[in-house]
């Protein structure tokens, strides 16, 4: 069992929006006013209690541990048996129209199925998910951590084009790979509150002042799924 | 993702495809096709993956990264960075990853035009190309006759102008490149180092260690804001393995939050932080007094020169603490000489001492002996490259000089080519010294990019012709008589590029896609006009032609280059043994004094020679860049436009709360002159000083006709209507307006909340 995740090296970041738009171009989404997969916005500069902050929230679903996207999910679940790529194991499992992968820890939208309600959109606290009304058959998209290429073992495509290096990638479960030793180590947290704790697997590093401002102006502070 | 991680995945790609592709069958989930589209009908894969590649350049920005292209069913869906090239590998910035949108931006001149109302107007019909090149050609032709050659003039950026500077040239104007990119950016460092280290350490590129410096110094240098990937990656990779930083600037830039000390240094004042800088290196010893013997000429005229400019002195100038000014200069001396003192790049401030800033920064370099070694200033690695003999460039001796050149004020306007671009806009308003009657335009927008908006288009109205060539519609192409539509860099081949920093390589641009519309490649534009004017230039068939005949010379060909991954790698020489350096100047050595320029009556050794603080109610108009951006061409981008579709007056939360402006307030700004800048948003912020007011540069686009930007944001163009002229090579000066806040009705003054020393004039109204 893996579970994918992501560390994003603040002090690396350069804020130049590459990773957003190679997601775009990889995913062709669209350009209406809020459709993205991946985002940088930026913050400040502003006063920290750790000094001035001029700093960046390049962000994208977190695949969360418990995630209440898929919790509020309306679509009967069905059973579907999963496939490793990695060692070509497989396991039965019922799933939503949105659910999280069993071999990857990826939280994945099974279009096919997918309603186009909405609950997943107005559910996630970190916004990360949108509902695409250009379809003749809306569907809810996010990003999928590139799934496809991974697959495949090419990267995401924000980490690929990250021209700082900042976006790094890998299996949280494997001890030897650089997220783990990162997360376990390298001082990675991740971007909760007390309300809100899911279980997020995208994790931040970066100077003080630069967490706290992120961490201020993004981490999620009410409950969107109740 | 870890390398090994890779390698294990790739081994069980097979498996991968299989588990993905035939799952369903097998009875398994599709995981992954459940997210191609909303059907789940799309063949795997989805995505880029399994698109056919091209390698070619970026040309996005002039920095030219090696690109790979995406195609599936002849559509370019992706661009990618050369997972060959040693600069930037498989990583393309956000402007690189939006050539996609270049290409197909719905808004591109498809065939020529002619101008049909007034020239402004923005009213075309459309013509055939025999039209449009025999109308160029006979308007030349007949402007040359009747005013001689320097009559016409040309003005150039980027690898689409490059032939058809060959026309401008074989027919004899001294006008054949007004570069904006020399004389509105990067000239007075180009003219520093040129003269004082004898080759060009920061012009197009930077030739600074970056990476392996233990220390970076950045006076105004916004990196991360100012994006070209290499460069940002150096700067990155030189702050995790640790090097200390210092960034000089009167707003807190992307670079500025990274920093270990910020100097928010009043805008003009750098040359006083730089010689007292000097002054403190020199008698504290910190110098490395070898290398200065060895390799530099005029140190005891520096010593002199600078005697007098104390930290004390520097602080109240600059209006910066004493105390971090020392220790910043501390930092810098301690990991000498692996310091990376940065050249700088764009660089027409103030008119005024801007050659002497570089020149300072050139000197600090040289005294910590920072120069040819690791961590410092570097040398250029000459990659072999070929010239293909049909291109014929005629030689610049050839030329007859005008009896007074528009290039003679300027003593170090030489060895570049061309004339300074306010010059020939003056020359044009005014007749004097020689008329100037035609004007060509390739590649660059005149009307956002040279200061002085206004004044550009008035002479426009004096010109008896005007052509361009261009991808989009712009401001420049609504001021032209005739418009040439011309291919992107996706849709053609162009050159053989050599890349000489420290990840030297050979590239080549080669089409992605055939072009689109009844566009055509620069190269064939500049060969029809010139067959038209029956000119012995570009005579190679086509593109291709040359580059094999280049590519032969070098013992290769695009086949060869292509089964390489369209890239050839060199090893990089750009260190130095300290004992023998050997500059390129005439003696070898750096000039620390420069006689050449004293000769001329200009300061051998800089000498703070102040520009004026801003007139009361005004605050300092600074622009700069926006990193999805490049100037102001691609802010009709689909997806750039996307990510940041208009620009914000940065002001100082101090003075916001004074003039009663909050974050977000819908404001415009007057400048000096009375010009007033379209509305854009307030965006208050303790980032900058409240003697400053900073516009994110390329915005406020006035053309109609591109629509996704039209009227959004405001123009700092449109707000640098003074400009004080360089004296060394006459480069426009820009950081020289001023401007105050109009919120509503009311016109709101800067309230002055850093007092200005005696010692600074303040600049004067024009007005009552
Ligand atoms: S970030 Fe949002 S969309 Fe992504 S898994 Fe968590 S709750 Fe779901
Ligand atoms: S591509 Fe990398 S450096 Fe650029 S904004 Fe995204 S995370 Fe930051
Ligand atoms: S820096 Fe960006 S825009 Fe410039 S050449 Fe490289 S990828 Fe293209």
């Amino acid at each position: 069992m893996s579970q994918y995740a992501m560390v994003i090296d603040l002090d690396r970041c350069v804020g130049c929006h590459a990773c957003a738009v190679a997601c775009r171009a990889e995913w062709n989404v669209p350009t209406e006013e809020g459709y993205r997969r991946n985002w940088l916005k930026r913050i400040g500069p502003e006063n920290t209690p750790h000094g001035l902050s001029y700093t960046f929230y390049p962000g994208l679903c977190n695949h969360c541990d418990q995630p209440v996207c898929v919790d509020v999910c309306p679509v009967e679940p069905e059973e579907r048996l999963f496939k490793s790529f990695k060692d070509g194991s497989s396991k039965k499992m019922a799933i939503k129209a949105t659910y999280k992968e069993p071999f990857t820890g990826i939280v994945l939208i099974d279009k096919g199925r997918c309603e186009g309600c909405g609950a997943c959109v107005e559910a996630c606290p970190y916004k990360a998910r949108y509902l695409d009304e250009t379809l003749d058959d809306p569907k809810a998209d996010k990003c999928t951590f590139c799934f496809e290429r991974i697959s495949r073992g090419e990267q995401p495509a924000c980490v690929k084009t990250c021209i700082g290096d900042a976006r790094i990638f890998g299996d949280l479960n494997d001890p030897a790979s650089q997220v783990a030793k990162l997360v376990k180590a390298g001082g990675a947290r991740r971007m909760e509150s007390k309300v809100v704790k899911i279980g997020p697997n995208v994790y931040w590093k970066g100077k003080e002042k630069d967490i706290f401002a992120l961490f201020k102006n993004f981490a999620p502070m009410t409950k969107t799924w109740e | 993702m870890k390398r090994r991680d890779f390698l294990k995945f790739s081994a069980s790609t097979t498996l991968a495809l299989a588990a993905l592709g035939a799952g369903e069958e097998e009875g398994f989930f599709m995981a992954a096709r459940s997210l191609a589209d909303g059907k789940g009908a799309e063949p795997m894969p989805a995505g880029s993956l399994g698109a056919k590649e091209v390698t070619s350049v970026c040309e996005m920005c002039f920095w030219r990264c090696p690109i790979v292209g995406k195609v599936k069913n002849g559509r370019l869906i992706k661009i990618e960075g050369n997972p060959n090239s040693p600069a930037n590998g498989a990583r393309v910035c956000a402007r690189g990853n939006s050539g996609v949108q270049l290409l197909y931006d719905p808004d591109r001149l498809k065939y020529p035009l002619k101008r049909m109302g007034k020239r402004g107007e923005g009213k075309w019909a459309k013509i055939s190309w025999d039209e449009a090149l025999d109308e160029i050609a006979f308007n030349m032709e007949k402007v040359k006759k009747k005013y001689g050659p320097h009559a016409l003039a040309y003005f150039d950026h980027g690898s689409s102008a490059e032939f058809m500077r060959e026309i401008f040239k074989t027919l004899g104007t001294e006008n054949y490149s007004s570069e904006p990119a020399f004389f509105q950016c990067v000239g007075p460092v180009i003219a520093a180092y040129l003269n004082s280290m004898g080759y060009v350490v920061s012009g197009t590129r930077q030739y600074i260690d970056m990476a392996n410096a233990k220390a970076i110094l950045l006076v105004g240098s916004h990196i991360g804001e100012n994006v070209h990937v290499s460069h940002v990656r150096e700067f990155v990779a030189g702050l995790q393995n640790g090097a200390k930083l210092v960034v000089v600037d009167p707003r807190f830039s992307v670079a500025a939050n990274k920093a270990d000390i910020y100097l928010p240094i009043r805008p003009g004042t750098d040359i006083a932080l730089l010689m007292a800088w000097v002054n403190y290196v020199i008698q504290h010893g910190l110098y490395d007094k070898k290398f200065v013997e060895k390799n530099c000429i005029g140190f005891e005229d520096v010593r002199n020169a600078v005697k007098d400019y104390t930290l004390e002195w520097a602080a109240r100038i600059c209006d910066l603490n004493v105390n971090d000014i020392k220790a910043a200069i501390r930092i810098l001396a301690v990991e000498s000489p692996h310091v990376a003192i940065h050249p700088g790049r764009h660089s027409t401030w103030y008119g005024k001492g801007d050659v002497e800033r570089h020149h300072a920064l050139a000197i600090l370099a040289s005294l910590f002996g920072a120069v040819g070694r690791k961590g410092g200033i570097y040398f250029p690695t000459p990659v072999k490259k070929a010239h293909a003999h049909c291109i014929r460039r005629k030689e610049k001796e050839d030329m007859e000089e005008p009896d007074e050149s528009l290039r003679d004020k300027f003593p170090f306007v030489d060895p570049f080519p061309g004339v300074p671009t306010d010059r020939i806009i003056d020359a044009t308003l005014t007749g004097r010294p020689y008329p100037i009657r035609l004007w060509g335009i390739n590649g660059i927008n005149i009307i956002q990019t040279i200061s002085n908006p206004y004044k550009t288009m008035e002479a426009i109205k004096k010109l008896d012709f005007i052509f361009s060539e261009e991808i989009l519609p712009g401001e420049t192409a609504i001021w032209s008589d005739i418009v040439l539509p011309e291919a992107t860099y996706l849709e053609r081949y162009d050159a053989l590029y050599a890349y000489d920093g420290l990840t030297p390589y050979l590239t080549v641009r080669q089409p992605v896609v055939e072009p689109l519309f009844d566009v055509k490649t620069p190269y064939w534009i500049a060969r029809e006009l010139a067959r038209r004017l029956k000119l012995k230039c570009l005579s190679c068939k086509d593109e291709k032609e040359f580059i094999e005949e280049e590519l032969k010379e070098l013992g290769l060909s695009l086949e060869k280059l292509n089964s390489k991954g369209g890239i050839i790698v060199h090893k990089a020489n750009p260190y130095r043994d300290a004992d023998k350096l050997k500059m390129p100047t005439e003696s070898g050595k750096i000039l620390l004094s420069i006689e050449d320029f004293e000769d001329e009556g200009l300061d051998p050794v800089p000498q703070f020679r102040p520009t004026p603080a801003p007139p009361k109610g005004y605050a300092r108009l600074l622009y700069g860049r926006a990193p999805v951006h490049t100037f102001s061409r691609t802010m009709n981008n689909l997806w750039l436009q996307h990510e940041w579709p208009e620009n914000h007056a940065w002001i100082n939360d101090e003075v916001a709360k004074r003039i009663g402006v909050r974050d977000g307030d819908e404001i415009a700004l007057e400048n000096q002159d009375g010009r007033r800048s379209n509305p854009v948003k307030a965006k208050v912020t303790p980032g900058i000083r409240p003697d400053c007011i900073y516009l994110p540069h390329g915005f406020g686009v006035r053309s109609k006709h591109l629509t996704k930007t039209y009227g959004k944001g405001a123009s700092d163009n449109f707000l640098i209507t003074h400009c004080i002229t360089d004296p060394f090579m006459g480069s426009s000066g820009k950081r020289t307006n001023f401007v105050r806040v109009i919120k509503g009705k009311k016109t709101l003054d800067i309230p002055e909340l850093r007092p200005i020393p005696e010692e600074l004039p303040r600049f004067k109204l024009n007005r009552a």
